[in-house]
């Protein structure tokens, strides 16, 4: 309201200002005659009064080139009457005795109109070029801050600053939702609440691709306007102007430029965040696509194996012997089902970044006792080798995801090494850091999978082993839950030795003193 | 197995309810099942079951307040089966009063051997005054341990811990509880005494404290005796 009344009041201003420079214009036209009158009234009795005329000709046009036509056409009607009155004989009279001398005024009179005419218009001709070139170079600057503008939110804030700047009127966007429907929350201010009556104009004005509102013949009775930005492939939306819009036909057709460019650098930022959109849905449609082909695949072989084997035994009488191999095998199978299915559970919980690590002391012992308990079968075949030094201090880590990373790890090991081999998990601290590591007498790695090892869904080459390819990424988020982080190398007698480092915390136990408890 | 024991399964699943029945019948014991809490409620009112294997999942009401409920009355051991895993679940469980907490999918063995545990601690849960394990055993009033019939050195503190795990055999202390109950509340956060006094009373009680037998770590949970 206070900023209305503030335009307001400036443009009142300007209407004085104005009219006051046409008064004053007519009295400086009159007053600069009759000075050049008096300068010049000794040559009134001589000859000489012809000279007078070309100084009365210079001064109109002088006056010409700095002011309005009226003035000027004052200026140069005066001063043909003054000529003829002061300086043509008979003086002080209109009267003119010979006739070249007539022949004289009246070409006077005539050159002295067309002087003035001319040279205003001259200059209103210069006036015009020089508007031209300032809208033209506001276009200009405008076109480059909506180009310097990425992103819709850029391109809305300039465009409101342009529209405040160059036409002193408060705006806000409410954009569309992508399908064509105008979507009342998007991109209008927090603080400005539009009613549903405003609603349904702005719906009409960007249906119709038509001005709406105050001073336009649709929806008249309301106090905003509505201008619809209209692109050439799409619509972003509607624009509400909150202030009078009063514009002369010149600025009318500056804001529509300036409006144009507005509209284009919206649909262009609408269109790329379309694209941007159409790629992402592309992407994780890929993935969703290899996600579903290998979980299937996955899921398939260990739910085949437990069909197959439990219709056996419900089917027909077997040996023991038989019948004890196929409840091994369902066994089996479902063991790796229900890993594929933690696996998979604990993706997604950290793809959904659900992950909260609960850090809390542990004693490094409990933690490979629990993996080693729950891989106490497929350990079996291996000679398992645990090194934690006497005095290794406490972990502060989530108990439940270092379980999960050393389960993976151990179970990856016992799947690539050789059986009899040694299988070694080795802690100690150095430092602020904790260490543990995980080696085995497998294969290692190649270069190549290296650098791909903890991503997810990568699965080595050959791998005979199944899987989805989740187990190393799950163990580099759980390890990065953990504020650690997990390398791998290859060992120089060959095998993996996988290293994990967390931070030891240990300034947060350091004065605890056992004697007090 | 002395007289058979009635196990009541309280859980929506017909196939774990079948396959419960299936594996605890084989083991001697007499099942009773109630799909929904309600009945669940109704049919542990009325037959007095030995334990009770519950659900936390359940359609009609949620398993904790089940849990709270049967607690008003019931005293006998509760073992909890379902499939969420997620640590405070499990915590609120067990300071909900339950005995154990085991997660959906499970192995019939260690269902086995949860149940027997737990039924035996609601035997000996009487006010002992010396709890014998194997070879360690545990005055209680007197304040002594010993292991293999020598007296082991043992703080007050560790003591405490040691028969606080000791007279609830079997079943999951949480953190929480055994540092309210040996420390104190103001120590219920401060879970480093615990791991650092469990260390050391494995040193003295285990035969090989990195592989503890009778001081069991529960992850992330607490501990369990036995």
């Amino acid at each position: 309201m206070f900023h209305n009344a503030m335009i307001l009041r400036t443009e009142i201003l300007k209407h004085i200002i104005a009219f006051r420079s046409k008064i004053n214009q007519y009295l400086l036209s009159v007053l600069v005659i009759g000075l050049t009158t008096l300068v010049c009234s000794p040559l009134s009795n001589t000859p000489g009064y012809y000279v007078v005329s070309l100084i009365l000709l210079f001064v109109v046009s002088t006056l010409a080139t700095f002011l309005r036509i009226g003035p000027v056409l004052l200026a140069s009607s005066l001063s043909a009457l003054v000529w003829n009155f002061f300086f043509i004989p008979p003086h002080f009279t209109f009267h003119i005795e010979k006739a070249d001398d007539i022949l004289m005024f009246f070409m006077f009179f005539i050159i002295a109109l067309l002087n003035g005419i001319l040279t205003t218009r001259i200059k209103h001709q210069e006036q015009l070029a020089h508007e031209r070139e300032e809208r033209t170079n506001a276009l200009f600057h405008l076109t480059r801050e909506l180009s310097k503008a990425s992103g819709i939110d850029e391109v809305l804030a300039s465009a409101i600053d342009i529209i405040k700047t160059h036409f002193s009127l408060n705006t806000s966007f409410i954009l569309q939702d992508g399908d064509n429907v105008l979507k009342r929350s998007k991109r209008l201010p927090q603080q400005i609440k539009m009613s549903d009556e405003e609603y349904e104009i702005a719906i009409w004005s960007f249906n119709n691709k038509q001005k709406a509102g105050k001073q336009t013949s649709n929806f008249s009775n309301t106090t905003h306007t509505f201008y619809p930005l209209l692109g050439v492939r799409i619509n972003p939306g509607v624009a509400i102007y909150y202030s009078d819009v009063l514009f002369t036909a010149e600025q009318e057709a500056f804001h529509d430029a300036a409006f144009m460019l507005i509209s284009n650098a919206l649909e262009r930022e609408f269109l790329g965040e379309l694209v941007q959109k159409s790629r992402v849905l592309d992407e994780s449609d890929k993935l969703y696509k290899t996600l579903f082909n290998s979980i299937s695949h996955e899921l398939r072989i260990p739910v085949a194996t437990i069909l197959g084997a439990s219709d056996t035994l419900i089917t027909g009488l077997h040996p023991e012997n038989v019948q004890s191999a196929l409840h091994n095998e369902i066994f089996t199978a479902s063991l790796r089902l229900n890993r594929l299915i933690e696996n998979l559970l604990n993706m997604s919980r950290l793809e959904s970044g659900h992950i909260t690590p609960r850090l809390d002391w542990c004693d490094v012992n409990d933690l490979i006792n629990k993996v080693s308990q729950d891989l106490k079968e497929e350990l079996k075949p291996f000679n398992l080798l645990v090194s934690i030094p006497e005095n290794m201090p406490l972990l502060k880590i989530d108990f439940g995801l270092m379980e999960q990373v050393l389960y993976n790890l151990l179970i990856n090991a016992c799947e690539h090494a050789p059986v009899t081999s040694n299988i070694w998990i080795k802690t100690y601290a150095i430092e602020d850091e904790i260490f543990i590591e995980i080696l085995d007498r497998g294969p290692g790695f190649t270069n190549e999978a290296m650098k791909n090892l903890f991503n997810k869904f990568f699965r080595v080459e050959g791998n005979k082993s199944g899987g989805l390819g989740l187990g190393l990424s799950i163990v580099k988020g759980f390890v990065e839950a953990n504020k650690g982080s997990v390398t791998v190398e290859n060992r120089k007698k060959g095998g993996a030795r996988f290293i994990i480092r967390i931070p030891s915390m240990q300034h947060e136990i350091k004065n605890l003193s056992l004697e007090n408890l | 197995m002395s007289e058979s024991e009635t196990i009541l399964i309280i859980d929506d699943e017909v196939q774990i309810r079948r396959l419960l029945e299936i594996t605890l019948s084989a083991s001697g014991y007499k099942i009773i099942d109630a799909p929904t809490g309600k009945e669940g409620l109704i049919v542990a009112a009325t037959h007095h079951p030995s334990l009770i294997i519950l659900d936390l999942g359940l359609p009609d009401i949620d398993g904790h307040e089940i849990l709270k409920k049967l607690r008003e009355w019931f005293y006998k051991p509760i073992i909890i089966l379902s499939v969420r895993n997620s640590e405070t679940e499990i915590i609120k469980a067990l300071d909900n009063g339950a005995n154990d907490y085991l997660t959906k999918p499970f192995r019939s063995g260690e269902l086995l051997a949860r149940i027997r545990v737990a039924l035996r601690s609601g035997e000996t849960k009487s006010d002992d005054a010396i709890l014998d394990f194997n070879d360690l055993s545990i005055d209680i009033v007197n304040h002594i341990a010993k292991k293999g019939g020598e007296i082991l050195k043992l703080t007050s503190t560790e003591f405490s811990l040691l028969s606080l795990l000791a007279k609830n055999q079997g079943r999951v202390l949480t953190h929480q509880h055994i540092l309210k109950e040996v420390w104190g509340y103001g120590y219920i956060e401060q879970t480093q005494y615990l791991r650092v006094f469990v260390a050391q009373l494995r040193k003295k009680i285990e035969a090989d404290p990195s592989k503890p037998k009778l001081l069991i770590t529960e992850s992330g949970i607490g501990y369990r005796f036995g």
